[in-house]
């Protein structure tokens, strides 16, 4: 049999004179395909590094509950890692806010969870039951009042904190969007990922104009790069960005 | 960083092209969709029945053809129309396909990796701007 009619059959021996060709073909298709990897995966943008921080334990605070506009912990005796002084964002498993909370607001508790972590992001992921969030003894201490940092137009991002704090890459696009909508519509706490820094932060808690959650209008524009202007107020050590929804702009 | 007004106007004239371009394929989509829908009526009904003898009596898998047929409609009706007229000629039916194999095959290896390199190239990138404070605190 000449070589020219040589044919390679799966379930035979690989006739010989085709062993060289479809070995250079198996080297070059790994190699296209390792290539193809490194190449789609150096498209994509390399946010530093974040996550559930199940390394640091279980944290437990002591602190003032509010849930306007979303689930925020005012912490007055902090853990090893939430310092006293600290506003930071809740959430409760999957894509909700802590369900206990809705009976706590403006209330001495004390909360536990694992701490998620992107940056400047602190979010407290709350555990399940009345071990994990329940009202503490004594009052509610009173609190600094809001600093207002006047009226901005920002550029940047809105998400829900708990992806955007690691529990999730952030993405792109229609599933992004998707799952950043299901969060904060199921109460997790939505952040505006500013483009630069704004006072010192790069991520702000999200308000309507009236304090309360963002407006519905406002999720049509999750996930999607925008220009937006509001009022900035500093609570404890967050910056609130409650925004004007008639000046959502898609860039 | 705010933009001069020419440059703003162009980026509104953009978005209003971009927009509209989207809007305008969109409809196309439509359009072809429910032209589909209209071929795969009567195909399914009598056409595929007259002209395919295994189909004749079959009713069950018929209605699992109608996504295909609105994707391809046009192919459907030409083929409907060769078998129907007597003009097929099955024994050749293949040759064309088979000619083009080897260009079809070095188009694509071209251009699916062009068509994903340009959409990666202009996908957008994060905004710039940096924050403006419009109104300082009273």
């Amino acid at each position: 049999m000449r070589a020219r009619d040589e044919f390679f059959i799966g379930f035979f021996p690989i006739p010989p004179g085709l062993r060289p060709f479809l070995a250079a073909i198996a080297v070059a298709l790994i190699l296209l395909f390792a290539a193809a990897g490194w190449f789609a995966a150096s498209t994509q943008a390399a946010p530093e590094e974040a996550g559930f921080r199940f390394d640091f334990g279980r944290q437990e605070v002591t602190g003032v509950l509010s849930l306007h506009p979303y689930p925020v912990i005012r912490v007055t005796e902090g853990s090893e890692r939430l310092a006293a002084g600290r506003t930071v964002m809740l959430s409760g498993g999957g894509k909700f806010a802590p369900p206990q909370a809705a009976a706590l607001d403006g209330r001495l508790v004390k909360a536990g969870g694992v701490i998620l972590r992107r940056g400047d992001l602190d979010m407290l992921q709350i555990g399940g039951g009345d071990a994990n969030l329940a009202a503490a003894e004594g009052e509610a201490p009173a609190l600094s009042p809001p600093e207002r940092l006047g009226r901005w137009r920002l550029e940047g991002e809105i998400c829900d904190g708990k992806c955007a704090a690691g529990a999730m890459r952030p993405g792109r696009d229609l599933s992004h969007k998707a799952c950043a909508n299901l969060c904060i519509t199921g109460g997790v706490p939505a952040v505006f990922v500013s483009a630069a820094p704004v006072e010192g932060a790069e991520f702000l808690l999200m308000a309507g104009p009236e304090g309360g959650p963002l407006p519905p209008e406002a999720l049509a524009f999750t996930a999607a790069y925008v220009s937006v202007e509001g009022e900035i107020e500093r609570v404890g050590d967050l910056l609130v960005f409650r925004i004007d929804p008639a000046t959502l702009r898609a860039l | 960083m705010m933009l001069s007004p020419a440059a703003a106007m162009s980026n509104r004239v953009a978005r209003i092209v971009a927009v509209q371009t989207a809007a305008l394929l969109m409809d196309l989509a439509r359009l072809w969709l429910w032209a589909g829908a209209a071929v795969s009526v009567p195909f399914l009904l009598w056409g595929v029945g007259r002209v395919e003898p295994n189909a004749r009596d079959s009713w069950a898998f018929r209605p699992l053809l109608i996504p295909g047929v609105l994707l391809i409609w046009p192919l459907v009706l030409w083929r409907w129309f060769l078998l129907e007229t007597g003009r097929d000629d099955w024994a050749k039916r293949h040759l064309p396909p088979r000619r083009a194999h080897a260009f079809a095959a070095l188009l694509l290896a071209v251009l699916i990796p062009l068509t994903i390199i340009a959409g990666l190239a202009i996908r957008q990138g994060p905004p710039a701007g940096a924050p403006v404070l419009l109104e300082a605190p009273e």
